[in-house]
């Protein structure tokens, strides 16, 4: 028999009388949740894109052809050969008209390169896909001293750093969510006991006319998970603002595109309004239960 | 109504506060708690509402073993126990409707029944159209009567009062009294623990005594000392001290040469007892 109204409203009369120190809370959980979300978006966007060029073929090789002495017999015997190494997830053959067709698809806004071009200038080349891309060293070397091969073009590199980098902003996240995760428990705790404080006039009398420990105790959880999830909630909404603004300013760079999901950010996003609302009333159910023995 | 059997409490440290204490309150009397500070009233008043849990023996209330309750049904034990201190307990930033319609909100009871039921306690205890007042606007005796107020509000068959009167003058006193025999008169089991000789000898209420954690005298429509009394009126001095003087402390053994002091010297009367058990606070 709580009537919620009363409660509420008990609730957010506690957060007016302390304004500061709700505030004071509320910045807390923003502050650990800000960082840590940060780090998780971060890492989603560096992860899109490995994720992105592992899918495709992660080498190229251009091939040298009859002015150098190879045969397109050449060229597919080097395929075939390719084909056997157990590191080789597939090799595609791309033949003149094929290779000609992208370099047209590449430069279709330009017509002046278009225009001296045809399909004579554009190399012949095999393109194959890893098992899996750390081994593209290995296979690198061995291609470079066929005599087929005019060059190798690679993103192993790029997508080893780059999944380095993203394992590491991963473990910043965690790392971030979990110190500043318990820091904001900690303060939204402390919060709550100078609520009790400023009230324990009003407790003692709630106890002694038989208010049950529920009812004394919702208004203030309710106060630390409201304080949780606003903070939470300011986090979210900053990193949102922050990718827009990235998304605005930075998105020049080719070689990284700032893109996350909309579907990755709402299934983050409200997993940490989750755990900021949590964060608060755990740390308020920490702060309240000591005033709760009778 | 309620009903103390055998009942010790011996605080952290080792003072006992009543010692093998049984007593019975039937529904709808009026009873006196009488007797120095440390004699255990307090204490008593603490036990009932479980703010203290017992050493030893047992306590019903309503019929209720409340020593054996379990922590989160003690809230239902004080809803049915209306309390009222010495020290008012109001709260400075409520008005008087709002500090007697806070114990029915926090019970969660619909605004309406609450604004129903406040308005006609509030008049009940004679405070009609002072209900927008604050605490600090008003004297002792109407503080008070707030207070009654909130512990009658919503009809508790029990109320316990912990010296009502300490802080308020006789004349303010007396009308505190009638308020709280008006209540009684609706059926409501009244126990108050008090201090002030002209109030129980006026009333002519069962007074209980206790001393040193006992009982030392239990008699119906009597008088705060009992045992003075009885030693007035014949000559020799027929208080004997109650307290078995084999587990007497060396402490209590002081107070109990008072008492038979007091007792015996005629001239002392009544007041004696009060003024020595004020200084000894």
């Amino acid at each position: 028999m709580i009537r919620l109204g009363y409660v509420l409203r008990d609730a957010l009369q506690n957060m007016r009388r302390n304004v500061f120190v709700a505030i004071g809370a509320t910045v807390a959980v923003f502050v650990s949740l800000v960082l840590s979300f940060g780090a998780l978006v971060g890492n989603e966007v560096v992860a899109s894109n490995t994720g992105q060029w592992q899918e495709g073929e992660h080498i190229a090789v251009f091939l040298k052809d009859a002015a150098d002495g190879i045969t397109s017999a050449d060229h597919i015997s080097l395929q075939a050969e390719v084909q056997q190494w157990t590191e080789v997830l597939e090799v595609r053959y791309v033949d003149r008209a094929e290779a000609w067709a992208e370099y047209q698809e590449l430069y279709k806004d330009s017509p002046a390169v278009l225009g001296v071009s045809d399909p004579s200038v554009v190399p012949r080349s095999i393109r194959i896909k890893l098992n899996d891309i750390d081994s593209f060293e290995d296979v690198e070397f061995r291609l470079e001293g066929h005599p087929a091969v005019r060059r190798i073009t690679g993103q192993g590199e790029v997508i080893k750093r780059l999944s380095s980098f993203s394992k590491t902003l991963k473990r910043v996240a965690i790392g971030i969510a979990v110190v500043q995760g318990s820091a904001a428990i900690i303060l939204i705790a402390n919060t709550i006991r100078l609520a009790i404080y400023a009230r324990r006039d009003e407790i003692a009398v709630m106890k002694l006319v038989g208010a049950s420990n529920w009812f004394i105790q919702i208004p203030f959880l309710i106060e630390g998970l409201i304080e949780g999830l606003l903070g939470a909630a300011l986090a979210v909404g900053t990193v949102w603002f922050g990718l827009k603004y990235a998304q605005d300013n930075f998105d020049v760079l080719d070689f990284l595109r700032i893109e996350v999901s909309n579907g990755f950010f709402a299934r983050q996003g409200f997993a940490y309004l989750v755990f900021g609302a949590s964060a608060g009333f755990f740390g308020s159910a920490i702060g309240v239960r000591r005033f709760m023995r009778v | 109504m309620i009903r103390l059997e055998g009942v010790t409490k011996v605080y952290e440290g080792g003072t006992a506060a009543t010692r093998d204490l049984s007593l019975e309150i039937p529904k709808g009397q009026f009873v006196f708690l009488v007797g120095p500070s440390g004699s255990g009233k307090s204490t008593l008043v603490r036990l009932i509402l479980r703010e203290e849990d017992v050493t030893r023996g047992n306590i019903w209330v309503a019929g209720k073993d409340i020593t054996k309750l379990p922590r989160w049904k003690i809230p239902q034990l004080r809803r049915s126990v209306g309390t009222v201190f010495q020290d008012f307990k109001l709260l400075p930033n409520k008005t008087v409707y709002e500090n007697v319609a806070f114990a029915l909100e926090v019970l969660g009871h619909p605004r309406g029944v609450v604004q129903h039921q406040v308005r006609q306690v509030v008049e009940l205890v004679g405070l009609a159209g002072k209900g927008d007042r604050y605490p600090h606007q008003l004297s002792g005796g109407e503080q008070q009567r707030v207070s009654i107020a909130r512990s009658f509000v919503n009809r508790p068959p029990i109320l316990l009062a912990d010296e009502p009167t300490g802080n308020l003058d006789p004349a303010t006193s007396v009308g505190i009294m009638r308020l709280l025999d008006r209540i009684n008169r609706t059926g409501t089991t009244i126990v108050m623990a008090t201090h002030d000789h002209a109030i129980v000898d006026a009333m002519r209420r069962r007074v209980v005594a206790l001393e040193h954690g006992r009982v030392s005298s239990d008699v119906d429509g009597g008088v705060y000392d009992e045992s003075a009394a009885r030693a007035a009126t014949p000559v020799v001095p027929a208080a004997v001290p109650k307290v078995d003087p084999a587990e007497s402390t060396a402490a209590t053994k002081v107070d109990d040469a008072d008492d038979v002091m007091v007792a015996a010297v005629e001239a002392l009367e009544a007041s004696a007892p009060d003024t020595s058990a004020g200084t000894a606070e």
